[in-house]
């Protein structure tokens, strides 16, 4: 017979465990600790300022909440232009990122050429400049070529910035297609195009949407070089943002906006596994 | 039918088979013709490269070392020389320095213990850990900034939460040099742990446990097994921080001083404020060469871990 009550020793072993824990694990501890305030303290008071209709110091928690602000800052023409250009923006420039550089990919993967390693490695020279001065140095192009203000001029610059993830991250999949799989198709009779979309492509796939994902969600967030060639005329949603920070009227408006902006990334939060996995993640880096 | 078109097709990729391997000269032709479609394949990414990367770049360096007399263009340093006699130039050259070499050590600070732990721990804790530590992976840079104002800012989170619990005289680093390397701290934290990481991984338990079975201590096995294997991806980190760090912009704009200020918040003053593109470019090189090093670091670095990866499959 076994007894539901609480063992008469149950609070010391309580804090005996705990005492074990820290000594098992206390820098862990401490790590999360410490991790959890200063990472999620600061995405805490965002959140909280997107709902909050009055937020009064020193209070740990809006003193009301409520929605008015999501009213207002939607009804915000700046805001309404720029969202929806954003995201088409964003749109075009994986679309075309992925024009220019898939066939890139699997040539660099599948075919031998003189210097393919040497052109492979060479678009790491996206990551090896400045960033700031490389988007100078040409938006002084753009400017004698009369491409500030242009949507042009903005794809340009950010298609430069997808490049090394585009490539880089499809090429190793390609590489990594069990060729044999493909023999085996040819010699029972499937056409190389069959070949290639029923067998090929279902393999590289992941990648492949982990690449266009990254590219998508990135070129969206993609604040600088907008700003120094889109300027004045071309304003995208994280241009405008600069501009809701500096002028802090409505704290609200900010953390609106702040709060409607990261809902791409969180798309990319509910795959971060699979990303991490696959090594994507760290791809973009060139690693 | 299509039973007849695929074995039809299937006789000929082996006759095509054995045509290449018959006759060389045919063979030859049909690499080069490979070879061809494989440059085609490759010229437009990389002729975009070449257009927005590498002749950019050379223009400006070209540019900002010639002055043009009576229309005939001849060598020049004036516009370094006017950089370099200007205080105010001078000084945010400095600045971005210091916060480059301040932001890099505390990003190894914090996380080469992370990358340590997580290495070598299992568990509950861990994983937590790993997931809190990679979450600024999730947050765009401007977000950031804005979170981060409403944090540090005066009767901000922290401002609140400190005097809640009795302290005040709370002292905001916002609008200061400190919030800036907060910022890119908080955003390099990810990727210096995922890189660092992913070296330790290639450290493997049984050679630690063979060298302490053969009398090793602690001290030994991290200097003589661990640094040497983590100093490729340890090299990776840093230039790719001190790059970023560098070449910021968003966040010592939104978090830092307005004086002295980064070059990267320098640079759009200049270019995009005060209409001088000139200068702004003859800024940027300066970049450029201070970085010239530390970008050939990093890509050699990377060119060598990749050949080392391929010979190894």
């Amino acid at each position: 017979m076994t007894t539901a009550a609480i063992p008469p020793n149950f609070w010391t072993s309580t804090r005996r465990s705990f005492a074990a824990t820290i000594r098992r694990d206390g820098f862990g501890l401490l790590a999360m600790i410490v991790l959890i305030l200063v990472i999620l303290g600061p995405l805490y008071s965002v959140v909280l300022w997107a709902f909050a209709e009055r937020w009064q110091y020193p209070s740990l928690i809006p003193t009301q909440f409520g929605l008015r602000y999501w009213g207002e800052t939607f009804s915000r023409a700046d805001i309404l232009r720029a969202l929806p250009f954003s995201i088409v923006l964003a749109l075009v420039v994986t679309l075309l990122s992925a024009v220019i550089c898939l066939p890139a990919a699997y040539a660099f993967a599948r075919m031998k050429f003189r210097g393919r390693q040497l052109l492979l490695l060479s678009f790491l020279a996206t990551n090896a400049f400045p960033r700031f001065g490389l988007y100078v140095s040409i938006a002084v192009i753009f400017f004698r070529l009369n491409l500030i203000g242009t949507v042009q001029g903005v794809i340009l610059i950010q298609l430069v910035n997808t490049l090394l993830l585009m490539i880089w991250i499809p090429t190793a999949a390609f590489q990594a297609v069990d060729r044999s799989l493909e023999e085996a198709a040819l010699d029972v009779g499937a056409s190389p195009l069959r070949v290639f979309i029923q067998i090929t492509l279902p393999m590289v796939m992941p990648a492949l949407s982990a690449a266009l994902l990254l590219t998508f969600v990135n070129t969206f967030y993609e604040a600088q070089g907008a700003l120094i060639v889109g300027l004045p005329r071309v304003v995208t949603m994280p241009v405008l943002m600069y501009s809701l920070i500096n002028s802090q009227l409505v704290v609200q408006y900010g953390a609106v906006v702040s709060f409607v902006l990261w809902m791409p990334s969180l798309l990319l939060l509910l795959v971060a596994n699979r990303l991490l996995r696959g090594g994507y993640l760290t791809a973009g880096f060139g690693v | 039918m299509f039973r007849r078109l695929f074995s039809n097709s299937l006789s000929q990729v082996k006759t095509r088979r054995m045509t290449t391997t018959q006759a060389p000269t045919a063979s030859f032709s049909r690499k080069w013709r490979g070879a061809a479609l494989a440059y085609l394949l490759v010229a437009p990414p990389l002729l975009l490269m070449v257009l927005l990367i590498f002749i950019p770049a050379l223009q400006s360096i070209a540019r900002t070392l010639t002055i043009s007399v009576d229309g005939v263009p001849g060598f020049s340093l004036s516009r370094y020389t006017a950089f370099f006699s200007d205080p105010i130039s001078v000084n945010n050259l400095i600045f971005t320095f210091q916060v480059t070499l301040l932001t890099l050590a505390a990003i190894f600070v914090v996380c080469f213990p992370l990358a340590l732990y997580l290495r070598f721990s299992s568990g509950r804790i861990a994983s937590i850990v790993q997931i809190l530590a990679l979450f600024p992976l999730f947050v765009p840079g401007i977000i950031l900034c804005y979170a981060l104002i409403r944090f540090l800012g005066t009767r901000g989170t922290l401002d609140t939460v400190l005097s809640l619990i009795g302290i005040t005289g709370y002292r905001t680093p916002y609008l200061k040099p400190d919030a800036i390397i907060i910022g890119l701290v908080w955003e390099a934290i990810p990727f210096t742990v995922l890189v660092l990481t992913a070296g330790l991984r290639q450290v493997s338990d049984s050679l630690i446990e063979s060298a302490r079975d053969v009398g090793a201590d602690d001290w030994t096995i991290f200097r003589r097994i661990i640094l040497p294997l983590i100093a490729r991806p340890a090299l990776i980190a840093f230039s790719l921080n001190f790059l970023g760090i560098f070449g910021s912009y968003t966040i010592p704009y939104l978090l830092g001083p307005a004086a002295p200020q980064m070059m990267g918040v320098f640079m759009q003053q200049t270019f995009g404020q005060y209409r001088r593109p000139d200068e702004a470019e003859t800024q940027a090189v300066i970049t450029f060469i201070i970085c010239a090093f530390i970008g050939f670091l990093y890509v050699r670095t990377v060119a060598r871990q990749r050949i080392t990866h391929e010979k190894d499959e």
